[in-house]
């Protein structure tokens, strides 16, 4: 069936390739950003920001990569392994790697003191203000402590003494930190526990290389605010041409290391536009070579069979985040006191069960996707594509097996009317005994100045009342002014938060470890859900149950299959309990010249925007192409 | 005369710093939780936040426990355990001026290489002439130039670490060159089709000029740009955004200031015929024509003459706002110039950005004022500023 099927895929690759017979590559790639998304730093070690990280991504190479399908690939490194179960890692560099200037100009060569002048950089308290820390103080062996050391020392004899710390043999940093060089090629990471996943972390710029010869240069004022003309490269690309919210060209690096081995452009244009509408003008009048659709310019190309690009509209890969409706398990009320009826109510597996399978949100899902709104389903916690099985397999199908869902994208709704009814009859019952009032408000707060949230709540206030009846929900939109966080989260006034999280690093434990019960690190207990202040037993005891099986799976690291089939079964048991309510992924529809299959996609880090070895045709694809594209990709 | 200027100067001056003054503090007032994203919000530790916060002059480390957040294992009361207390208002308004008076040092290719604080420039200057030397011999042989700038710090977010008035400056003079055109091409059509207009009141002229002004001030701006943008691209090959690096960069530049150009053209048109319909309509116009003036004397030496005074007024104005841009025009187009920078400083927070171009609207409209009323009694001798009687 399998080599039917790969056959049938090759036969549509090879119609696609005929028909598309004519068309050529772009040489020049035209993109583009919204103007709220501008680039605002060009040091990547001082940047956290996706904006600055989707160009600077272009300009280094940092150890690892990733492929297409989002396996681990070398980069810089050319090899890396690990001995003692993940305990240390070896990285080997390749041969060839130079810094040079944006025009070209070779500097210096890259080699593996580098990549310890750029740890000390980042945990460099006076260099790098805290930014990109906290991942290497988790992960590795003594930088905690040369943090802390830094900081210290900038407290007591001012930032210039820490300014003057290096990396060098000998240094403080040197003696404290898990990070050997023993020779020009090898870097060496103790990290403070075996960590499996180190190596992608590997890709993330916390693990970026900076040559101390550029430091001696500019000085460490001038490189916490180098620009994209002083700056030394060693990526793919350089910047040519800058102009703050007008566009930035890249121009393929001519002394690239691995020049012969990816496929680049000549130049990448990102091009700063107003909106996605202006975007969409612009692609029509072919000064854009993609561009992703509002939904009503969607639905118009769509409903519009004579519309010129209704046989190009594709549905592009959903996006590394997995949106969920984090339940608030301990509210307050307006005037600070604590929300009793909703506590009680929300503390009660019935209740959130009645939520879990009474909400059908294909018309919210829509607001994403209008024309195919299921492919936005999310019945899982964990993102797509974070982790994968010795056999390839993606870890959320795991979780799907685990919750005995028979998961199919097109057909399958977690919506179950008979079920919900049945534990909403349970709930009422319950909470009646305890004093709960109904309706049951549940407050849901949106930005005051967006048309669209407002609009989108309206559809979930709908949803609520059609689902699960006006006698026992209500859903009351509230806004707030500019913060969420300021204005909502820390008063607790919402009763749960839509809200989307995509990894830092390739483990469940990234996800299912910020909603541990009692843990400190644990960032949704302790910023949205609240539940460490929640006071029902058996809540604390399903909270409970979910945490000692995620400290159980964290704690094996010797086989990763293993490791993997108890976080799903941790995560299982989260979403059994329903203490959160899956949501959705963004899944947008767009016109493109570019084969979406054919891109860098990475589930966490930064490596996603590398313009290297993407397929692209001078003429937009058509709907039937990409879909080729996809189902090749499935097979591969 | 004299006097008047001056004390317009002086007036203005404390205006400006009483503005900054008040926008610095309202600034300050924003919860803290205001200075970093969503995103930031939900990734950084508590040990990033007070880092920045730190790092932006708006917190200290406390003085109780010496940043450490416990005293001899107990936690501080005065910083709450944190560690950090936030900074005196004053004490930052303090730096900020202090700041102002820095001086930068620059190489021969004018590029940046240091900054001093003002008191050792101070101490600097005071040690060469001490000994008798030229204090800026040294610097010129190495091949360095002391600038004096307004230190209004560096930006926080939307340019990271770039000085506030380098930023300014790139952008000013994108604003300003594609403003002056766009102020001239309205003033010459304004002002021509304002005074067809009232020659031929009633006429097809008045009727296709009160036509435009009615479109172009009821109809949005953002429909009448996308208008603009699709039919000068389909009917004219239009670059429909502006491209520094574009073959034929001026081209680009064509559509934004049309756009620019319209609601300003609309503008003068509707009060160049008000003003020249309300002059036509005084007894020394009709004295004029008595005698045999001819129409183009009359209406070009007399009624626009004076009609042209209330405009003129405007005038510096308008041509000291070219320097902000236009937020909805400049966005549009994607031109990098200072329309969308105010608007953009404050929704992220930037305060040292926010603070530099509200320094540089407000001396920017009080000049602007100042030298419209100058300009007026220069056109006409009998408006006088000074004076009990009749003074502006």
């Amino acid at each position: 069936m399998k080599k039917l099927l790969a056959l049938v895929m090759a036969l549509c690759l090879v119609f696609s390739a005929v028909s598309f017979a004519n068309a050529a590559e772009l040489t020049n790639l035209n993109t583009y950003e919204t103007t709220a998304r501008e680039l605002e730093t060009w040091n990547i070690h001082y940047s956290q920001a996706a904006a600055d990280l989707n160009v600077l991504t272009n300009c280094f190479d940092g150890l690892l990569t990733n492929d297409n399908h989002g396996n681990l690939k070398p980069n810089a490194a050319a090899s890396y392994s690990s001995e003692d179960g993940g305990k240390t890692w070896t990285f080997v560099l390749n041969d060839g790697m130079t810094w040079f200037t944006n025009d070209g100009t070779v500097q210096a060569d890259v080699v593996a003191q580098d990549w310890a002048t750029g740890l000390e950089w980042v945990l460099n308290y006076a260099k790098n203000d805290s930014y990109n820390a906290s991942m290497p103080m988790e992960m590795i062996e003594g930088a905690e402590a040369y943090y802390n050391y830094t900081k210290e020392l900038t407290e007591t004899e001012g930032a210039e003494a820490a300014y003057a710390l290096t990396a060098e043999e000998g240094s403080k940093f040197d003696e404290l930190v898990g990070i050997d060089i023993p020779d020009d090629k090898t870097i060496v990471y103790t990290c403070v526990d075996a960590l499996p996943y180190f190596p992608s972390v590997a890709t993330y710029n916390c693990l970026y290389p900076l040559s101390a010869q550029l430091i001696e240069e500019v000085g460490v004022q001038g490189y916490r605010d180098i620009t994209w003309e002083d700056m030394w490269y060693n990526g793919a690309y350089t910047v040519t041409y800058f102009e703050n919210q007008n566009q930035k060209v890249l121009t393929a690096s001519p002394n690239y290391w691995n020049a012969a081995n990816v496929k680049r452009f000549d130049t990448v244009t990102i091009k700063m536009v107003e909106s996605v509408a202006v975007a969409y003008q612009l692609f029509l009048g072919g000064e854009l070579d993609h561009v992703s659709l509002e939904q009503a310019t969607l639905q118009e190309i769509y409903n519009d069979k004579a519309n010129a690009n209704n046989d190009n509209l594709v549905q592009a890969r959903p996006t590394k985040y997995s949106y969920q409706m984090h339940l608030v398990y301990s509210k307050n009320l307006e005037d600070g006191t604590p929300d009793t009826n909703w506590n009680t109510a929300v503390a009660n597996e019935n209740f959130r069960k009645s939520l879990y399978y009474g909400l059908d949100l294909t018309n919210y899902l829509a607001r994403t996707n209008a024309i195919n709104p299921q492919s936005c389903q999310n019945y899982v916690y964990t993102g797509n594509g974070v982790a994968f099985t010795s056999d390839g397999t993606d870890y959320t199908a795991l979780v799907r097996a685990e919750l005995g869902l028979d998961y199919n994208s097109e057909t399958y709704n977690r919506y179950d009317p008979e079920k919900a009814a049945q534990y909403k009859a349970a709930a009422m019952e319950e909470l009646a005994a305890k004093g709960v009032t109904f309706p049951v408000e549940i407050d849901y707060y949106i930005s005051g100045s967006s048309t669209v949230a407002a609009e989108t709540a309206k559809v979930l206030e709908n949803i609520f009342s059609s689902c699960l009846g006006d006698d026992y929900v209500k859903l009351v939109t509230k806004t707030y002014i500019s913060s969420l966080a300021n204005e909502v989260r820390k008063p607790r006034l919402a009763s749960f938060f839509i809200n989307g999280w995509g990894a830092d690093f390739a483990d469940p434990i990234n996800f299912l470890g910020q909603e541990t019960y009692n843990d400190t690190a644990a960032y949704y207990s302790n910023n949205y859900s609240n539940i460490n202040d929640a006071t029902d037993e058996d809540l604390i005891k399903a909270y409970q149950e979910f945490t000692d099986l995620t400290v159980a799976a964290k704690a094996i690291t010797d086989n990763m299959d293993a490791r993997y089939a108890a976080f799903a079964k941790a995560e299982a048991c989260f979403l059994n309990h329903a203490l959160t309510i899956p949501c959705s992924y963004e899944v947008a529809w767009e016109l493109t010249k570019i084969n979406n299959y054919s891109k860098v996609y990475s589930a966490y880090g930064m490596q996603a925007y590398r313009y290297v070895d993407w397929e692209t045709s001078d003429v937009p694809y058509t709907t039937e192409q990409m879909e080729a594209f996809a189902a090749a990709y499935a097979g591969e | 005369m004299v006097k008047y200027i001056l004390k317009r100067l002086v007036q203005s001056v404390i205006t400006v710093l009483l503005v900054v003054c008040i926008v610095f503090v309202l600034l300050r007032m924003m919860p803290s939780d205001y200075f970093f994203t969503e995103d930031e919000l939900m990734k950084f530790t508590e040990e990033q936040k007070y880092a920045k916060l730190q790092r932006l002059g708006i917190m200290d480390l406390c003085a109780q426990c010496a940043g450490k957040g416990d005293i001899e294992g107990s936690p501080c009361t005065h910083c709450e355990g944190t560690g950090y207390v936030n900074r005196n208002v004053f004490a930052q308004m303090g730096d900020f001026y202090y700041q102002m008076l820095e001086m930068r040092v620059f190489n021969a290719k004018g590029k940046e290489v240091k900054t001093i604080t003002p008191m050792p420039v101070w101490t600097y200057l005071q040690e060469k002439y001490a000994t008798g030397e030229d204090p800026f011999a040294g610097s010129l042989k190495e091949g360095y130039s002391l600038r004096m700038v307004f230190n209004l710090g560096k930006s926080i977010r939307l340019e990271k670490n770039q000085y506030v008035t380098d930023v300014i400056a790139t952008k000013m003079s994108v604003s300003l060159e594609l403003g002056l055109i766009a102020l001239a091409i309205s003033l010459l059509l304004g002002v021509v089709m304002g005074v067809f207009q009232a020659l031929y009141k009633n006429g097809i002229f008045d009727h296709i000029g009160t036509g435009y002004t009615v479109i172009v001030n009821a109809v949005p701006h953002l429909v009448i740009y996308t208008v603009i943008m699709i039919a000068g691209n389909s009917l004219f090959g239009l670059p429909m955004r502006y491209d520094a690096t574009a073959a034929n960069t001026g081209l680009t530049k064509v559509l934004p200031i049309v756009c620019l150009s319209i609601g300003s053209t609309a503008g003068y048109m509707l009060w160049t015929r008000r003003y020249m319909v309300d002059e036509l309509n005084k007894d020394y116009i009709r004295l004029a024509k008595l005698k045999g003036l001819s129409t183009r004397k009359v209406m070009f030496r007399h009624v626009l003459k004076n009609a042209f005074v209330p405009l003129a007024q405007y005038l510096p104005y308008s041509v000291l706002l070219t320097v902000g841009g236009s937020l909805l025009v400049e966005t549009f187009f994607s031109v990098p110039g200072m329309g969308p920078e105010l608007t953009k400083a404050i929704s992220r927070y930037d305060l040292n950005l926010v603070q530099g171009i509200v320094l540089l609207y407000a001396s920017l409209g009080i000049l602007g004022v100042f030298l419209g009323d100058l300009l007026m009694t220069m056109i006409d001798p009998r408006i006088k500023l000074t004076g009990k009687g009749d003074v502006r």
